[in-house]
């Protein structure tokens, strides 16, 4: 009786949380036609039309550019996020450097909004040529992912027992080479995780592309935003359902395929955080 | 003694550093010289330095204000909830979920998807004609409320950040829940306590520290919420969903008034470091 109750709970839990993706997916299998006097949560006749124009009229909205953007600037956020921060969480994990300031500095770094810098950071790249380009996007998400990148990393590295690292010193390798040939295929789990979480937090990043891109390098989020506003009051909901599925599609999809990993990474950076 | 030299070690901090100190370091800089600076978009390298006028301009606007208030109930409120909620799914599904951890991808889902994104869905959900939410009411009650005007779009907005994040609280409790040793629970049982006492006087401050942490995450990103609102509203609703955040943005690209929007970036900085003082001071206090 008790376990009824919680498979309703779960059920009302999952249904309300989800609530805006499931409209938008059935809505996105709707004809114009049919949406004009069926908003409802049935389909009377699915279709795909949406979705075929969607992807074949590229002329006035072109998802793959926007696709492409954040796909280049997302991984550029995150590869150049872990290139900064595995070499300085081994230095934080195996050396006396780092730990008492920069760490928690670095950490708190994750409860400051962003947006406070967002002024400062337009005019740099006015001077610097990197508005409205995929690097110069790709640069802020690096510091967006920094943070939780080196709690996982640190938090990984921590745990592999230093005998190992004294065991290749003794057979003569630098610290370097233990770095990189001893404690990097250990921890690649980590890395692993720390790549599709970041890649998710990069992709669903909106502010900073508001914000530093106009045209060429918009990204995905900020690229459906347009969508509504260049439709003015007319919008056409089936076609921008569609706009809405795809463009979520691709964190959606790493994420419930990595939810394990996910779910406790997220745990270590906000607790050991 | 540590394994690598502490010379070695910054110079593998070195890079990270840099980056930083690059990106936020000289920002950061320039915020505090143009906030005392009088500049425009024609004078943006040759400001002028002109005292704290921009700080009294700030602080003397009623919008501003206005946009701390909500920033504030809004982290405040949206922060209460996604705990609570997100304790009671925790303790009262953690049976369901202990033996079918695949039941968790549908509760993680909404954590996947892009804020801005959400706000734009809530376009569809709330349209008047296309929506099914004002649809069904409608159809079942004669009446749908605005959902976005001046009056509702401020908890139409605590909805949608809820609903959102409450799973996030979720997850971080269901962890520190199953984390509780058996024995603990064990003890508990034979010491002839209920369920509901064990719950009150044993599991959940042990799990106080986990509360206290995703309290004041939720706090700080519903408090400098943008994305959603923005998608959602614009900032409109008759400026009755500005956040601080949005405060900022408007000041700048809308109104040009750099000076006050990097002012208003300052005290917002200043804020957040009072409240992250607080909480290292809280868990501080806890480990000793």
């Amino acid at each position: 009786m008790l376990n009824l109750l919680r498979w309703l709970v779960f059920s009302i839990a999952v249904l309300a949380m989800n609530f805006p993706v499931i409209v938008t997916v059935i809505t996105s299998f709707k004809s114009a036609r049919e949406l004009s006097f069926n908003p409802g949560f049935w389909i009377g006749e699915p279709t795909l039309e949406n979705y075929t124009r969607v992807l074949g009229e590229t002329d006035r909205f072109n998802i793959y550019g926007y696709l492409f953007n954040s796909t280049v600037a997302s991984l550029i956020g995150t590869g150049l996020a872990i290139a900064l921060a595995f070499p300085a969480a081994y230095a934080i994990a195996r050396s006396e450097a780092g730990k008492r300031t920069l760490l928690p500095l670095i950490i708190n770094l994750r409860a400051v909004p962003l947006i406070i810098f967002a002024i400062p950071l337009y005019m740099m790249y006015q001077w610097l040529g990197l508005l409205d380009t995929q690097l110069g996007l790709g640069l802020i998400l690096t510091i967006v992912n920094t943070p939780l990148a080196l709690v996982i990393l640190v938090n990984a590295i921590s745990d592999v027992p230093a005998e190992l690292d004294e065991a290749a010193k003794m057979d003569g390798a630098s610290s370097r080479q233990v770095m990189l040939m001893i404690i990097r295929p250990v921890v690649r789990p980590a890395l692993v995780t720390t790549f599709i979480f970041g890649f998710i937090t990069a992709w669903n990043e909106f502010l900073f592309g508001l914000m530093l891109t106009t045209n060429r390098a918009v990204p995905m989020t900020v690229g459906a935003s347009f969508f509504f506003a260049a439709s003015g009051g007319g919008v056409q909901w089936g076609t921008a359902s569609a706009v809405m599925v795809l463009g979520a599609l691709p964190p959606a999809l790493l994420g419930l395929l990595m939810y394990r990993q996910i779910s406790a990474s997220l745990t270590a950076g906000a607790v050991k955080g | 003694m540590a394994i690598v030299k502490r010379a070695e070690g910054r110079a593998y901090l070195t890079p990270l550093v840099g980056f930083l100190l690059f990106f936020l370091g000289f920002p950061a800089a320039v915020n505090l010289v143009y906030s005392i600076s009088t500049v425009s978009f024609e004078t943006l390298r040759s400001p002028t330095l002109s005292g704290f006028g921009n700080y009294a301009a700030v602080l003397a606007d009623r919008e501003f204000w206005g946009a701390v208030s909500f920033s504030m109930r809004f982290g405040t409120l949206t922060a209460l909830a996604e705990c609570l909620i997100g304790l009671f799914l925790a303790v009262f599904l953690t049976p369901l979920l202990a033996k079918r951890s695949y039941l968790m991808a549908p509760l993680m889902l909404p954590l996947m998807v892009a804020p801005a994104m959400i706000g734009l869905m809530y376009r569809l959900v709330l349209h008047e004609f296309a929506g099914p939410v004002p649809y069904y009411l409608f159809e079942w009650f004669g009446d749908s409320p605005a959902f976005l005007d001046v009056d509702n779009a401020f908890r139409t907005l605590l909805v949608v950040e809820i609903l959102q994040w409450t799973p996030f609280a979720f997850l971080l409790f269901y962890m520190a829940y199953a984390a509780i040793p058996l024995e603990v629970r064990e003890a508990a049982s034979l010491d002839g306590a209920s369920a509901l006492k064990a719950l009150w006087w044993i599991e959940l401050p042990l799990m106080l520290p986990t509360l206290v942490i995703a309290f004041f995450i939720r706090f700080i990103d519903g408090f400098r919420v943008f994305d959603n609102v923005y998608a959602l509203t614009g900032s409109g609703a008759g400026g009755s969903a500005t956040s601080l955040s949005i405060y900022i943005y408007q000041a700048f690209f809308k109104g040009g008034a750099i000076g006050k929007a990097v002012a208003a970036s300052v005290v917002l900085f200043l804020a957040s470091l009072a409240v992250l003082y607080g909480l290292n001071w809280i868990t501080g206090r806890r480990r000793r």
